[in-house]
Formats: structure tokens, sequence, C-alpha cells
């Protein structure tokens, strides 16, 4: 009987084209707008790593100013990075399967002369951790081991772009890479990686792609590292001065995260920071109340404001938008369907129940949903290359917006709601009818 | 008034003082005025009447399309006065049959697709369909116009479509508004042949008429006046002039 009815309502459609246009235009329109601002806000407030949030934690401790919060729109919330001197010491928790402080940084890269002049690029140093913690994919090779984390051993793990660049895409591992003064030796290639967003720094432009060279962590004394992104500091560095003061002041900069397996192991992480943390308030720091936090993706994610609030806005009025779609075809698909009452006065006479009219409407309703929804996807497709054109030129990302199953789905099933919201009550109102005074009407 | 049957047969349709009244906010208007009216199982009546007179509110009721305000009607032994509509519905494809004047083909649909439509509400399977509508579409002589629209056959041709509707149904009562009214003498002609032999082959058949010849074919006339019924046949042979069958036709515009 379903396929009976698809039938009827695609002759219908075919019947009074203008009309039919007219009203799967309406629903295309509200279903292109909606699923173009659904996408937008999924692109920033979905999942960026689904196969590890659930281990995943962001490690946060309050060692700022005792006399004024840490500033930010939340006055609850400690500073977004760790000390150096907070790293270190709690980095020998044994208690993460996992874990790793990280910054980025910017040096020279000098490739050989035939491939052209030296050049600054960005570069993250990270523990050996990272590439499992963040399921990071290899092309060539791998991440490096804890013996070149504890040495610091000259390795580095290149970006399949950066391979492309210095080594014309071809396996560069065991090759050799000159950054600032030291020759560093390639030990793996990623493939192509660009989470939706980067989760592992969310303290400055979190939608840029990752960083295109990754060096051992422990290069930041030799090298003297400092931080390319943000970083918030107060106090003084306790009397040393130059590098190693600022490695020992209160200078908040470096993202700290770790692995924890289960629950148990999170409240004894938590625990573990408790301590140290009154620990440290006896030599005098941490003078604000124990504020720790060990944050799920999710919540670091909520508490970075990774969703722009206009984009919520956004969606919000756009689904409104499909709403008054809706509701203005309502009496388009009333006029509609009385404009063919004789048929219904026919199939009432023949046997069709109220029930049997009502789901013959209902289905050209959901028909007229799911071709206005069809159109409007593909109208979505649309609108996101050209947002993504716009990102380009901003965020050199072209590849941000993009529809996924979910927001298909989304899709589908607001252009089925859409359907319904326009022709439930054209379609009651058509069943309600008794059947002579649809005959009547012919 | 009582449109009685003829003594000695099952009852197919006994309609008991049946009253119906539109209604509007300023006005009442009694379409039936406790009309009771009998009709055997195997008869062929015609109903004829005046516009106005109640023949179409009769047919409606008759045929489960519309309530009524009082009475009592009984349909194939089984009281229908207060069903539920899918229990009307049933009733109506399973029972009844309809010819209407216009003939009320649905015009997207090919006649195959329209002598379905019946048999796609009481879900019978695609198999028996298919023998039930080519055995009826036979029976009126289109088989060769199975994949032909509507609009591409003649005002009979489509009358007959109509009829083999009905016929695919099999139904035990069949109710006929003005099955010629929108026909040539020629095709008026066949269509009534064609209902003849469904009668006699038990059908019930109800038909409305204005045409004295049409009504002359049936085995018994019923005529409304005013939303009462007149049966001549309880009337004296020497009644009233303009009461009997051919004259009151012919007082119809």
């Amino acid at each position: 009987m379903l396929f009976h009815n698809l039938r009827i309502a695609w002759k219908s459609l075919k019947r009074n084209r203008a009309l039919s246009i007219l009203i799967v235009t309406g629903i295309a329109l509200g279903i292109a707008v909606s699923t173009t601002f659904a996408t937008v806000r999924h692109s920033f407030a979905k999942d960026p790593i689904p196969t590890r949030s659930g281990v995943l934690y962001y490690v946060r401790l309050d060692s700022w100013d005792p006399l004024k919060p840490y500033p930010g729109a939340d006055s609850t919330l400690p500073p977004t990075q760790v000390t150096y001197r907070d790293m270190t010491e709690i980095m020998k928790s044994d208690i993460p399967s996992r874990q790793g402080g990280m910054f980025k940084t910017a040096l020279y890269v000098f490739p050989d002369a035939k491939i052209g002049q030296p050049f600054r690029e960005t570069i993250r140093l990270c523990f050996s951790d990272f590439f499992p913690m963040f399921d990071v994919p290899f092309r060539y090779g791998s991440g490096w081991d804890k013996k070149a984390d504890e040495g610091p051993e000259p390795v580095v793990v290149l970006s399949d772009e950066m391979n492309d660049k210095l080594f014309g895409g071809k396996n560069s591992v065991g090759k050799t890479v000159r950054i600032s003064d030291r020759d560093f030796r390639v030990v793996g290639v990623l493939a192509d990686w660009a989470p939706s967003v980067k989760i592992y720094d969310l303290t400055q432009n979190f939608i840029e792609k990752p960083e295109k060279i990754y060096m051992p962590f422990n290069f930041v004394k030799p090298m003297q590292l400092r931080t390319f992104g943000n970083s918030d500091g107060w106090g003084s560095s306790g009397g040393l001065s130059g590098f190693d003061g600022f490695l020992q002041s209160e200078s908040c900069w470096i993202q700290m995260w770790v692995e924890l397996p289960d629950k148990a192991a999170v409240s004894k992480y938590k625990d573990f920071l408790a301590a140290y943390v009154l620990d440290q308030k006896k030599h005098g720091r941490f003078q604000r109340p124990v504020n720790n936090r060990v944050s799920t993706v999710e919540e670091w994610m909520r508490d970075q404001r990774v969703v722009p609030p206009e984009t919520t806005a956004m969606l919000i009025v756009s689904l409104l938008f499909l709403g008054v779609c809706a509701v203005n075809l309502v009496g388009l698909l009333l006029g509609k369907f009385l404009a063919r009452s004789s048929e219904v006065g026919v199939r009432r006479a023949l046997g069709a129940s109220r029930a049997d009219i009502f789901v013959q409407h209902v289905v050209e309703c959901e028909l007229i949903g799911v071709v206005g929804g069809a159109i409007g996807l593909a109208l979505s497709v649309g609108a996101l290359a050209l947002l993504n054109q716009w990102l380009k030129t901003t965020q050199l990302r072209g590849d941000y917006f993009h529809l996924d199953i979910p927001m298909v789905l989304l899709s589908v099933g607001l252009s089925l709601a859409a359907g319904l919201a326009a022709g439930l009550y054209p379609a009651w109102r058509t069943c309600r009818l008794s059947p002579a005074v649809h005959l009547s009407l012919q | 008034m009582t449109g009685k049957q003829k003594k000695g047969k099952k009852t197919m349709l006994s309609m008991q003082k049946i009253r119906k009244v539109y209604r509007t906010d300023l006005i009442e208007t009694h379409a039936l005025h406790d009309i009771s009216v009998d009709v055997a199982a195997g008869e062929f009546v015609a109903v004829m009447g005046r516009s106005g007179s109640g023949k179409t509110t009769f047919l409606n009721i008759a045929g489960l399309l519309d309530t009524f305000d009082a009475g009592n009607y009984h349909l194939d032994g089984q009281d229908v006065s207060r069903l539920s509509d899918s229990e009307m519905s049933r009733i109506r494809n399973e029972k009844i049959g309809f010819i209407f004047q216009s003939f009320n083909l649905i015009p997207d649909l090919d006649v195959f697709d329209n002598v379905d439509v019946p048999l796609r509400y009481r879900r019978l399977p695609a198999r028996e369909r298919r023998e039930r509508i080519e055995r009826s579409v036979e029976m009126v002589g289109l088989l060769s116009r199975l994949r032909h629209l509507p609009a591409q056959l003649s005002g009979g041709q489509q009358q007959r479509v109509a009829i083999a509707r009905v016929l695919a149904g099999e139904p035990r009562l069949i109710l006929a508004d003005e099955p010629t009214g929108n026909l040539d003498t020629l095709m008026s002609r066949e269509v009534m042949d064609q209902l003849e032999r469904i009668n006699e082959s038990g059908t019930t058949i109800v038909m409305v008429t204005h045409t004295p010849e049409c009504a002359l074919r049936a085995s018994r006339q019923i005529h409304l006046l005013d939303g009462e019924i007149v049966d001549l046949d309880s009337l004296p042979a020497e009644g009233p002039p303009e009461k009997t069958a051919a004259s009151f036709a012919a007082t119809v515009p």
C-alpha cells in the first residue's frame, strides 16, 4: 500500500506542476538554510576525536594570582594552560596510561638548496605519547620512542604536506631536516590529518590545520624555545633570570593532556593533583582555593567555547525559517488537496477509510518533503562549498564545513518533519470531510 | 410512506423511518422525511424524482456515504445505523458498488489502475487483483484498453470501466446514480443492458434515474417527492396520471 500511495503522490505532484514546484521550493529553501547552519554548528560541536575522547582529559591547575581570578568570561575557571614547572612535576605520576605537555613554537627550516629558501614554520613540541593519544595517522614510519623523549634525540615527524614540500612526497624516514641550528632525523610522516578542531590545543585558533613538524618536547631547554602560542603570566620568576627564569615562572603556556583508562584512574588522578597542589601551597604557591580541572574533551571544548554562540543563534533562526516555510505551505497543500475533493469522494465510496485517505495524503506530503529535502541538500552542499572558499581566504583551510552522515540524516529528518508539519492539517481536514460532501464538490 | 419490496425474498436493503435534515446556522432543510424502503436481494429498483426530491441523499445514505438523523437501516441483514467510519468503509468496499453519472474515474490512473482502486483497499493479493481486473474489464469488452487513460476513452467506454470497477469488487448491492445521464441513446442502451445482465446474475441494483425508459427496465420504481416516497405499486391503477412513472419522469427538466 505504501508503494501504491507513493505512486499516487508522484502522479499528484506531476498533475499541477506549477503548484508542486512552489511547494517543493518552499521546503527546499527551508531545508537548505537549516541544513547549512546545522552543518556549520556541527562542524564546531562534533567530537573531533570520537575514538579517543572517552579516555583523554585536559589538565588545568589554578596557580594564578591570589589577588584576582584568571581573566575570562567565567571567573571560576583556572588558567587554560599549566606552567612548565607544574607540567614537569605532575608528569612524574604513573597514574595516566599516557600523558604529555605540549606547545607550539616557530623556527626556521633550512631545506636543501635545490628545494628552496629557508622558511619559518610552526612546530609542535610534544612527547612521544602525543601520537597514540590523539590517534595520529602515519603514512611512513611512526612517532619517536620514550628514549628519544628523554635524550632528547634529534628526531622529527613531518606532516604529509611538509614531506611533499621537502622530499617530494617520497618516504623520507631516515633523512635529515635542518631546523634552526640542528639536524633532525625524520622518523615518521603523517598521513592526511585534519581533525575538525585542533583538539590538542584549543587555546588559539582551533580550526587551523595541525602543525607540519613535531619534535621532542625536551628540546625546549637546549634550544631555549619559547611558545609561539598564548602565554599567561602574573608572578615573578623566583629570583632566576633569562630562560631559566621563564621556565620557573608562573607563566602558563603548556597544554597538558593525560590518558586515563577508567573512572577509577580519573578519581585517583584527581586525588594526586589535589595532593600536589596542597604540597605546593606549603611552598607558598597556589594561594587561590584548590581548583583543579581534569576535563573531558567535551568539557574542555565547552569551557573554551569552541562552538561560537552565533552558530547556535543562526541554527535556531534557520529552524524557525524552516518552520515558517512549512506553515506557509499548509494553505497551499490544503487548497491542493481540496481541489481534488471529488477523487477523495470516489476513493471513499470505493472503500477507502478516513485512515486510508489520511495516510495517502501524509505520504504525499512526505514525498514533497523528501523531494524538497533532496533539492535543499544539494543547495546546502553548494552553500557549504562557498563558505569553505571564504574560509580558505581567512584560515588557509578550505575543507572545514562538509556534510557528514549525521548531517545528511538530520536533513532527511528535517525534510520529513517539514513535510509532516506542512501536510498534517490539510491531510486531516481532507480525511474528515464525509464522502458525500467530497462527491458533491465535483 | 414506504417503498415495498416483493414478498418472499431476503431483504438486501431495509430503511425504516429514515430522516435526514441538513442544517446551517440559518436554515434547516428536510431532505428525507421518515422514509421507509425495503429492497429484496436480487431486485432491480429504479428511484425517480425531481431535482431536490432527495434522490441523491437517499443514495448517499443507502451507500453509507452519509449519515442520517433518525431511523434504522439494515443492509444485507446487518444494522448499519451506528457504525464507525472504518466499518462503513469496509462494508462499502465489500458489499456495495457505485456507478456515477459522471463516471468518476480517476484521471491519472489507467483502466487497470482505476479498476484496481477498490481491490487495493480490500488488501487483496496482487495476483487475485490482476485476475479480477482482467476478468471484469473483459466482461465490459475493454480488455484491449487496459492501459488507456480515461481521457483516451469515450463516455460510454468510461462508464463501462466504472461498471468493470464495480464488477471486480463482486458487490452484493450496486447503487447507480444516473448511470446513463451523460451518455447518448446507444451508449445508454449498452449500459442498461450491462446492468440488466449483472442483475440477472443475482446482484441487487438500486438506480437513480431521470429517464423513463431506463426506469421501466427496472423491476420496480420508487418515486421520491420532497423527501417522501411515493410508491406507485401501492396506488390504485386509476391513480393520478402525474404519479405514473413515465409522466412523473416527464416532469423532470
